[in-house]
């Protein structure tokens, strides 16, 4: 693993991205079915933001379970949800979204127990609503996105793109439902968060394949999978990188979120955050890159390209890694292709090949 | 080139400084949300269909009585079905859940004395009125000066001291009949229990206000009652000069609406008609007042959210902490990765920060968008997204030089490809923080708008500053000689043949 690290580095080109392709296809499908089944069955707990109820949080250091609930029993409300939190906090849920009902409990609870810090009452309708703009605003985000893809890459980059981003969200709402974490306002924004990541992620990789099939592509000496594989490996590093440093601050937030009092809301968010990240992450490596490389070897051109390399023996084994001296042969010796990187052309013709320990070509002049 | 390069360099650099220096200097400070400073919010809903003008009204109202409590940044808006009011550090938060969730009383009193309007700043009494008084006290009580009102600063009764049964001083609402003046006036003799129905009606060719009551005591009789002592000009209501006949006031929300003057002993019928000089729009105004309390319509609080102040001061301080923690985890990490680079990754973080920290404040001084711990989360994680693009842009770097460009050259070539691969991913981002602010409600909308705004930042920050920092330095001699220090292979070195061949010697 290290050693990979190292080489993946240096620039070398050491990972067989297809090979793990297939691994990786049936680790997603365990677990997205392991989601979805999880879902199906045990289905979400719904926060009171969107099942409508309300919630206290109250300063009881002596307070005890049973003790709360006698107090609740006598309004009614014996079957809310009580919570011990850390820092001496009581945690009351109920599904009461009477605003009187809720206010006469709030006045008893700062009688008996202690300081209501937090309160919060949310009527039956509320939910829903909420609940139907957040679809709403999903559709039109991810037809939108298709389109913005369409237009700057390709249609078949979108279907990966989107592919990918729908496989992290249900994967994400799979570890919700698995482990029953309570789903808030909150949540819904480090889904759509893990969504903003998984899609930045995907297109910097797809930018990237783009790059490399423009470059390398006219030689026709390449399939589109040895391509991707090479964009894949030259990319993986920027991925890994990435990844760190959008999970260093989610990771201070959980750890401070855990400590401070009253942040649980926090520590959750950053518990999706997280999970989020490293599912994305590999969902642009490992299932965004595989769906657009199956789509694309089903062009007629590069299927062209796969058979007429098949026919000489050359696609047995593993998959062809691409060598530097070749991947770096400036695009000015290669034949233009219709879909180019739109890079800056005018850079003069550089040799292929430099002799070791290179001058830069201009003499050097003192500047100041 | 290179001298747009320094161009837009010393440009964002006086920009940035520039921003931070006037933010400074204006005071101005980020406004902190509901959840970051403790508050109240709470969302009303209309039992009914409701206008917009009738939610407007609804708005102004409740703003009228949130200003008592002095809250900083009351935030009070217009939903689709009804009113959403967020009083962001408000410290007695039972007082303004009750003030905002309660319909106002609506209070029929006879007049004692009608008063020309206070100067502001003078006056104001003490006032005894613990002694509270019986229905139809006589008048005199306050004209011989036994009982003294209890007035505030501008002369009138302040809500505090509103009751029922005391005489009270209360001004004239803002329209032209009861304007302008204050009214003295004896103990409650009715309340809005009475009222069933009121509206606008035009009869005899003038607009005037058709109330009806119920029947029974608490009805037609109780106003009969008072009827009766008004028409003749009984001490608990005089005549005034000028008049034929008593007046009774109508009172709501400690604000008199209309004084209309008695003109027959009784009402046989439960229809009363306030006839006056009504404007067609004061006569509906007079009606809905009477009809639906102080509020146009019927409003049910929704939600209710109560956040104490501690319990916002630690989630404020958990959010700055994780932040700060979270920063210096990401630039020990940026820099040891590599090494100066990452330095100029870090000063582009702090360039687009300080612009995120002028708007974010300026917004918050001028327009009252407050920050939320949503709007926290969206900027942590646009640290991350910020990160990323000097991130495409250093592995970009490095792939050039091993490709066999030299440092310079890489450096002019990486930028554009590099930039335009940024600009893709952000856009992405863009789209969705637009979609979410646009089409979504509460906390989702403060994390959409402030991820947005981050990533705005993002890209000017990216082209503007780390771009052109990178590409001057790429001109010293400082960073062709010694690439390692900038956390770049050596140039042309990995390309060569002889090179690939003694690496792998080492490597095996």
């Amino acid at each position: 693993m290290i050693g990979t690290l190292r080489r993946l580095y240096r620039g070398e080109n050491p990972v067989d991205f297809p090979r793990w392709w297939r691994v990786a296809a049936v680790a997603s499908g365990l677990g997205l079915l392991l989601s979805i089944g999880s879902f199906g069955l045990r289905g979400l707990e719904l926060g009171i933001d969107f099942a409508g109820g309300t919630s206290y949080e109250v300063v009881a250091p002596d307070a005890s379970v049973g003790e709360v609930r006698d107090l609740l029993a006598g309004h009614d409300a014996g079957g809310a949800r009580i919570q011990l939190l850390d820092g001496d906090v009581v945690r009351i849920r109920s599904d009461i979204d009477d605003p009187a009902r809720a206010a006469a409990i709030r006045e008893t609870l700062t009688a008996e127990l202690g300081v209501v810090e937090t309160f919060e009452q949310v009527g039956p309708t509320w939910g829903d609503e909420v609940t139907d703009k957040a679809v709403r605003a999903l559709i039109v985000f991810f037809v939108v996105v298709a389109l913005y893809i369409s237009v700057r890459l390709e249609w078949k980059m979108a279907v990966g793109a989107l592919v990918a981003v729908a496989h992290d969200i249900v994967v994400s709402v799979g570890v919700y439902s698995l482990l029953g974490v309570e789903v808030t306002p909150a949540t819904v924004i480090a889904f759509l968060t893990i969504m903003g990541y998984s899609l930045y992620d995907t297109i910097v990789v797809y930018d990237k394949v783009r790059e490399m099939t423009g470059r390398l592509g006219a030689t026709e000496r390449h399939t589109y999978t040895e391509l991707m594989n090479l964009a894949l490996n030259r990319v993986a590093m920027r991925s890994v990188n990435t990844s760190i440093t959008s999970a260093l601050p989610v990771l201070s937030l959980l750890v401070v979120g855990s400590v401070a009092l009253g942040a649980t809301a926090l520590r959750e968010f950053a518990l999706a955050l997280l999970v989020g990240i490293v599912v994305g992450s590999y969902s642009s490596l490992f299932v965004a890159a595989a769906l657009v490389a199956r789509l694309k070897e089903r062009e007629q051109r590069w299927a062209q390209v796969r058979s007429k390399l098949d026919g000489r023996g050359l696609l047995e084994g593993p998959t062809r890694p691409i060598g530097r001296d070749e991947a770096s042969v400036p695009e000015s010796r290669l034949i233009e292709s219709a879909d180019r990187t739109k890079g800056p052309a005018r850079r003069r013709p550089t040799p292929a090949v430099r002799p070791a320990g290179g001058t830069p070509p201009r003499p050097r002049k003192k500047r100041r | 080139m290179f001298r747009r390069q320094v161009v837009l360099l010393t440009t964002i650099l006086v920009v940035s400084v520039a921003a931070m220096v006037l933010t400074l200097l204006w005071g101005n400070r980020p406004l902190l949300g509901l959840d970051l400073q403790g508050g109240v919010s709470v969302r009303l809903t209309a039992t009914e269909p409701a206008t917009e003008e009738m939610l407007d009204q609804s708005v102004e109202i409740i703003r009228n009585r949130v200003d008592a409590l002095g809250v900083a940044e009351p935030e009070i808006s217009r939903t689709q079905d009804g009113v959403m009011v967020a009083l962001p550090g408000v410290d007695d938060q039972e007082r303004a859940l009750e003030l905002v969730g309660t319909t106002a009383e609506l209070r029929f009193r006879p007049v004692c004395e009608v008063l020309p309007a206070a100067i502001p700043g003078t006056g104001g009494s003490s006032g005894t009125s613990d002694r509270s008084a019986e229905p139809f006290a006589s008048c005199d009580l306050v004209r011989t000066g036994t009982v003294r009102p209890a007035t505030g600063a501008d002369g009138v009764t302040v809500p505090e001291d509103d009751n029922a049964g005391d005489f009270v001083i209360l001004a004239g609402g803002d329209d032209a009949a009861t304007g302008d003046r204050r009214f003295v006036l004896g103990p409650t003799v009715l309340t809005g229990e009475a009222l069933e129905d009121a509206d606008a009606d035009f009869i005899d060719f003038r607009w005037q206000v058709g109330v009806t009551l119920h029947g029974g005591g608490v009805g037609i009789d109780g106003f009969n009652a008072a009827a009766q002592r008004c028409y003749v000009g009984d001490a608990s209501c005089p005549v005034l000069a000028g008049y034929s006949n008593g007046l009774i006031a109508i009172v709501l929300d400690g604000e008199v609406v209309t004084a209309p003057q008695i003109r027959a002993p009784g009402f046989e019928r439960d229809r009363i008609v306030i006839s006056g000089a009504f404007e067609k729009r004061e006569a509906e105004d007079v009606a809905l007042a009477l009809r639906y309390g102080a509020l146009p319509v019927e409003l049910v609080a929704e939600n209710t959210r109560v956040v104490s102040a501690s319990i916002g001061e630690d989630s404020l301080d958990a959010g700055v902490v994780a932040g700060l923690v979270g920063l210096a985890l990401v630039a020990l990490f940026i820099v040891g990765y590599y090494r100066l680079l990452g330095l100029v990754a870090l000063a582009s973080l702090a360039v687009s920060g300080s612009l995120l920290w002028a708007i974010v404040a300026h917004l918050g001084t001028q327009s009252g968008l407050a920050l939320t711990l949503a709007g926290v989360t969206g900027i942590i994680v646009a640290v991350g997204v910020s990160v990323d693009s000097n991130v495409v842009y250093f592995e970009h770097l490095k792939e050039d030089i091993r490709d066999g460009r030299t440092a310079r050259s890489s450096v002019d070539r990486a930028f554009p490809i590099a930039f335009s691969t940024i600009v893709k991913a952000d856009v992405a981002s863009l789209i969705g923080a637009v979609l979410l602010w646009w089409l979504t409600v509460g906390a989702v909308r403060g994390f959409a708008f402030y991820l947005g705004l981050a990533t705005i930042l993002d890209l000017v920050a990216t082209y503007c500053f780390m771009g052109p920092l990178i590409r001057v330095l790429a001109h010293t001699r400082w960073f062709a000689d010694r690439p390692g220090r900038f956390g770049l292979p050596a140039a042309g070195a990995v390309g060569s043949l002889a090179a690939t061949a003694r690496r792998q010697e080492l490597v095996t």
